[in-house]
């Protein structure tokens, strides 16, 4: 059977880089496989936090995440940001790019939100479009990732895995699979989260992120202060058993814990991959933990983990 | 227009007005129907899930990046202060860190606000400290390479300064209520007798610094950013100095710039 792979090497297990772990970082260098980088950050001149962001992406494979590309906007795609993007990717080499699959701005006016898109013919189509110029000019795919969401609209006339799907295979772009986000939206529109894996084309999928939510009852708001919830962890381990090894990471963006926590709870991670995917031999090639994991360190529970794979529940 | 278009118009305008807007029940409701009706919480409690946490970034925005001016503020006038500014200057930039830049202007323009002027400069030397935060780095240069030039090329002799180098001028003593608040100390009564000048730059340790300039200093630094040359600058100090201190004082001062690194480099024609 010829290769259909479409998705670039298997990084292994990450984290977001945060200002508050900068000198972390640098002092201890912690045997983290790979960062992601918020694009937006580093898009000032200097000082600080270039500084500190070149310092580390000489010693670590990055990749660069955004959050303005605005890729379903009816605006046209800002040349500028794009160019900034591109220059940041020259300085820095990520492995890849990734944006999310939502609109930020219109007549010019920003947002800051990763809001909804419709679901329809029309937005699939405007899209892809977009995701094609953005790929040519970065001369590279990028990987769209889906956003958690509160609202539906009335227009929408399929679900959101099979827009996500349509967008990518039309683009021929990659996805950015956020765990967390299908949890949260699963709970905010009433769906199956496992429907939604079903539903993905496990050859376009070239990251995962964790994360944690606020939980309201009623709704779920996708808030990244929280550790990764037992619902996120079972989810994620049926993606594992769906998509096999992907590059995984776990966001935080406020209530920051010490950089140590975090290691913790992504060596939960890894060994939540390793016990769904044992002998694998990409997860193997993963050094993260390896020195804790030997060591006197292994404190990770294997609380959530499911001795049944998670798609037999179906 | 198609539908994407009209609802994407019709969500912003959603999220960017507020109560006080007197057509907000008008916008709201064309927005409202476009969000489908779904178990859990109604289409109008979803729409407010997005209208929340969009002020609520805007306003952690400003409390990031004007810390001090909002101690100095107090929670009530902070909070009208970020609703008033975020209502007429919604964010144009792709980052959160340029979203402020048009808050001293606002507070100068304001009526409520400029009836305090400190208040604007209080907001313009925090942006400073943010510029001077993460302008551009470059290599820095020494005495000792103004020294390797023959005295006799001195007088021809331009500077060139750190990216981060930034004068901040203002008529009150933002600065000294500044330096206060962030001792937790009481700041000062606001005075406005006297024009005030600060030089601000992010020195070797990648600290941000900042040093109040006498008024021959700032004349000096304008002047050299200016792109005058030494001789210019020499002959503009005797406003303050006489023929033999004016050199003199313009060399040590020269010198400290330099171990301040705030000297990119020396430039001879
Ligand atoms: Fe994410």
């Amino acid at each position: 059977m010829p290769d259909t792979r479409i998705k670039e090497d298997f990084l292994g297990f990450g984290l977001g880089l945060r200002t508050d772990h900068f000198e972390h970082i640098l002092q201890h260098q912690p045997d983290i496989d790979w960062f992601e980088v918020l694009s937006e950050n580093y898009l000032v001149a200097g000082g600080k936090p270039r500084y500190y962001l070149e310092a580390i992406a000489e010693q670590y494979p990055v990749v660069m995440h955004g959050v303005s590309m605005s890729i379903g906007s009816t605006d046209p795609l800002d040349m500028d940001y794009l160019k900034a993007l591109k220059t940041l990717s020259n300085d820095i080499q990520p492995k890849w790019i990734s944006d999310h699959i939502c609109w930020t701005s219109i007549h010019g006016i920003n947002s800051h939100d990763l809001l909804p898109l419709p679901y329809t013919e029309e937005t699939v189509n405007h899209v892809a479009e977009r995701v094609r110029i953005v790929q040519d000019f970065l001369g590279r795919r990028m990987l769209l990732e889906n956003v958690s969401s509160y609202l539906s609209y009335q227009d929408s006339t399929m679900d959101e895995w099979d827009f996500l799907s349509q967008v990518a295979e039309s683009a021929d772009c990659l996805i950015l699979l956020d765990i967390n986000n299908i949890y949260v939206s699963a709970r905010n529109h009433h769906f199956n989260p496992l429907d939604y894996l079903k539903k993905i084309d496990p050859r376009r999928v070239q990251q995962f992120h964790l994360a944690g939510h606020s939980d309201f009852g009623d709704y779920v708001i996708d808030t990244h202060d929280h550790d990764v919830p037992p619902s996120v962890w079972t989810l994620y381990q049926a993606a594992l058993e769906r998509f096999g090894p992907v590059s995984t990471m776990i966001e935080r963006d406020a209530n920051i814990p010490e950089f140590p926590a975090l290691y913790q709870e992504l060596l939960e991670a890894k060994h939540i991959a390793e016990l769904t995917l044992p002998e694998n031999a990409e997860l193997a090639r993963s050094s993260f933990g390896t020195r804790s994991l030997d060591g006197l360190n292994k404190q990770i529970s294997t609380h959530y983990v499911s001795q049944q794979p998670v798609r037999a529940k179906q | 227009m198609s539908r994407l278009v009209e609802i994407q118009q019709q969500f912003m305008q959603y999220l960017l007005s507020d109560a006080a807007d007197t057509q907000h029940g008008q916008i709201q409701s064309i927005m409202k129907a476009n969000v489908s009706e779904q178990a859990g919480i109604s289409a109008n409690d979803r729409l407010q899930i997005y209208s929340n946490a969009y002020r609520i970034r805007l306003k952690e925005t400003i409390e990031t990046d004007h810390q001090l001016l909002g101690v100095y503020l107090g929670d009530h006038l902070f909070d009208k202060m970020a609703a008033d500014y975020t209502r007429q200057y919604p964010s144009s930039n792709k980052s959160l860190r340029q979203f402020c830049d048009d808050l001293p202007n606002f507070l100068q323009q304001d009526d409520f606000f400029k009836q305090h002027p400190i208040i604007a400069d209080l907001a313009r030397f925090e942006r400073r400290l943010l510029n001077a935060f993460d302008a551009a780095d470059s290599p820095r240069t020494s005495f000792s390479d103004l020294q390797a030039i023959s005295p006799e090329f001195w007088p021809n002799c331009c500077l060139r300064f750190h990216p981060s180098v930034q004068i901040f001028t203002c008529n009150s003593n933002a600065v000294e209520a500044w330096q206060a608040l962030k001792v937790d100390a009481t700041p000062p009564e606001p005075d406005y007798q006297s024009q005030r000048a600060w030089l601000l730059w992010r020195g070797e340790s990648r600290l941000t610094e900042f040093a109040s300039l006498t008024a021959a200093q700032h004349a000096l630094l304008l002047g050299f950013i200016q792109g005058n040359n030494f001789a210019d600058q020499c002959e503009q100090m005797l406003e303050w100095h006489n023929e033999q201190s004016a050199p003199l004082m313009v060399l040590q001062t020269l010198q400290a710039w330099f171990q301040q690194g705030l000297i990119r480099a020396v430039v001879s024609n």
